[in-house]
């Protein structure tokens, strides 16, 4: 069963995730693009001992002591040993960015059990620091990922330059070498063509808008990731302020209302819409990966109202996930073709949310 | 020596035409890649008499390199423009003079960091980095009256600061 009160308090209504990430580079080294495969893969190794086996010894939990008896182990994922597939799967899941689940240089990630937290080793940057958490935790996301970059910082030396910061190889990560960032459902401000505002005022702000996964995919669909742009001239707490304090609540209380004044003038039309998507989602035997994206978001509108009390918010924020299409060819084996494909993934959204 | 890289005033070509102009007593710098010195009349060298063409072609010969090369890692500021990444960490002094500005545009004209410094920070810039920024933390931990909050960055400033004993007339 949904509890509406619980959504709205975590904002997870509005707010499907958010995540902070730090970008660092250990001095001495040339950076990615330039370091040799040798090189990279002393970073590696200087970066994986530096890191530790756990979350505790990795600065997520305990204090940055080591053997707390509460850490996780850190799973280390070797990227250029691993099968096209799997990397795919990682990028799914927002642990890794697109552009390091490419290529053939010497890279890896380290994930925690409850995939919250990925340390990348040789993305663009050395090491790419990245806490997620589901639904408005950005505070709790932001001390998470302080307190690793304090850990690491504290037996790493870290590149850094007074006039410019943290230096990154891309120079509009410098300064900070933060980006914070929500991952936004606006289906509401979409269907009442309110999104444009919503993106001009983001850019007045310095704010990036992006699509599903963020950087190079388009915000075409209703879910966008806002982040910051301005790395430098700006403090982490000052844009973690600007972000949980002013950005995030600005964007959930207009799409609530327009959600709001949705069910009040097109009350039918929308309900029209949130059944269609449930059913279609209950009942097709071929599923494209659009037209599924399209009917959950539908579905978790309704949800988010409450005209759909049987499925619970964690059940449609697992689904986005599990239907994209690497997902699908894990789960199953077999899938060579598209229909192949469209086939499971009709069959995944049958299972989980109930056939009728 | 060769001359400095300089993008040409409208694309991001190299200039290859450096001109000074005097408009009302105002000095004026040009400066024009081939393309945008051809729309605005100025002959080229493939268009000059042989005689006038040698001697130019020397000289665009050390106006057009591919830039400095840092050196720490030799990476060019051609190699930034096509990548848009830079090379190494001392690659930001190597270009400051062209890469500066790129990075205060992409930045709202930010030209300076004012957020944490590392933790192992200590030379004497990083100490001063870090003094300064507590010490606008402090400020805006007092005018928010979080006074508790003011106390440890005072604490914290005051371990930054040189000790007493290392001062030389001996006060407290």
């Amino acid at each position: 069963m949904t509890d509406l009160t619980a959504m709205m308090a975590g904002d997870r209504d509005v707010v499907m995730s958010c995540r902070v990430r730090l970008a660092r580079n250990v001095s001495g080294f040339p950076f990615v693009g330039r370091a040799t495969h040798p090189q990279r893969r002393e970073v590696l190794e200087t970066v994986r001992a530096a890191a530790g086996p756990d979350e505790a010894s990795v600065g997520l939990v305990g204090g940055g002591r080591v053997g707390a008896t509460t850490a996780e182990s850190l799973a280390w994922v070797d990227l250029a040993a691993l099968p096209k597939r799997d990397r795919q799967l990682l990028w799914e899941r927002h642990l890794i960015s697109r552009q390091f689940a490419e290529g053939d240089s010497p890279r890896a990630v380290a994930v925690t059990p409850d995939e919250r937290f990925s340390l990348m080793v040789n993305e663009e940057d050395h090491v790419r620091i990245q806490v997620l958490r589901t639904g408005n935790l950005l505070r709790e996301a932001f001390d998470a990922a302080v307190r690793v970059d304090a850990t690491l910082g504290s037996r790493l030396d870290f590149a850094f330059h007074p006039k410019w910061g943290y230096l990154t190889a891309c120079p509009t990560n410098v300064g900070c070498g933060i980006r914070i960032g929500v991952m936004v459902h606006l289906r509401a401000l979409r269907v009442t063509n309110e999104i444009e505002k919503v993106k001009r005022a983001a850019k007045e702000l310095h704010l990036a808008v992006r699509g599903f996964h963020g950087e190079g995919s388009e915000a075409t669909g209703d879910w966008f990731q806002i982040s910051n742009q301005r790395t430098l001239g700006v403090t982490e707490t000052g844009l973690l302020e600007e972000f949980a304090g002013r950005i995030v609540p600005a964007v959930v209380a207009y799409e609530r209302e327009a959600r709001r004044v949705l069910l009040e003038r097109q009350r039918t039309l929308l309900e029209d819409r949130v059944f269609r998507g449930i059913s279609l989602l209950r009942s097709a035997r071929l599923l494209g990966l659009d037209e599924a994206m399209k009917q959950l978001s539908s579905v978790r509108l309704g949800v988010c109202l409450g005209l759909i009390p049987d499925v619970a918010l964690d059940t449609l924020n697992r689904l986005t996930i599990q239907l994209q299409s690497a997902h699908l060819r894990a789960g199953e084996s077999g899938i060579e073709s598209d229909d192949d494909e469209r086939a499971a993934r009709a069959r995944v959204a049958r299972t989980i949310l109930g056939e009728q | 020596m060769a001359a400095p890289f300089r993008p040409c005033d409208h694309c991001a070509k190299p200039a290859v035409v450096h001109n000074t102009v005097i408009v009302n007593g105002q000095m004026n710098e040009v400066h024009l890649c081939e393309d945008h010195a051809g729309a605005a009349g100025i002959q080229m060298p493939g268009q000059a008499p042989i005689h006038q063409l040698l001697g130019q072609l020397a000289q665009v010969a050390v106006t057009r390199p591919r830039g400095p090369a840092c050196p720490e890692c030799g990476h060019t500021f051609h190699d930034f423009k096509t990548s848009g990444l830079l090379g190494c960490p001392a690659c930001y002094d190597a270009f400051a003079s062209t890469v500066g500005p790129v990075i205060e545009r992409s930045h709202g004209g930010a030209s300076e960091h004012i957020g944490n410094v590392p933790a192992r920070a200590d030379d004497a810039n990083q100490r001063a980095a870090l003094l300064q920024q507590l010490l606008r933390e402090l400020e805006t931990a007092v005018s928010a009256e979080q006074y508790e909050r003011a106390a440890q960055l005072r604490d914290r400033i005051k371990d930054l600061r040189p000790t007493t004993a290392a001062r030389i007339d001996g006060t407290p």
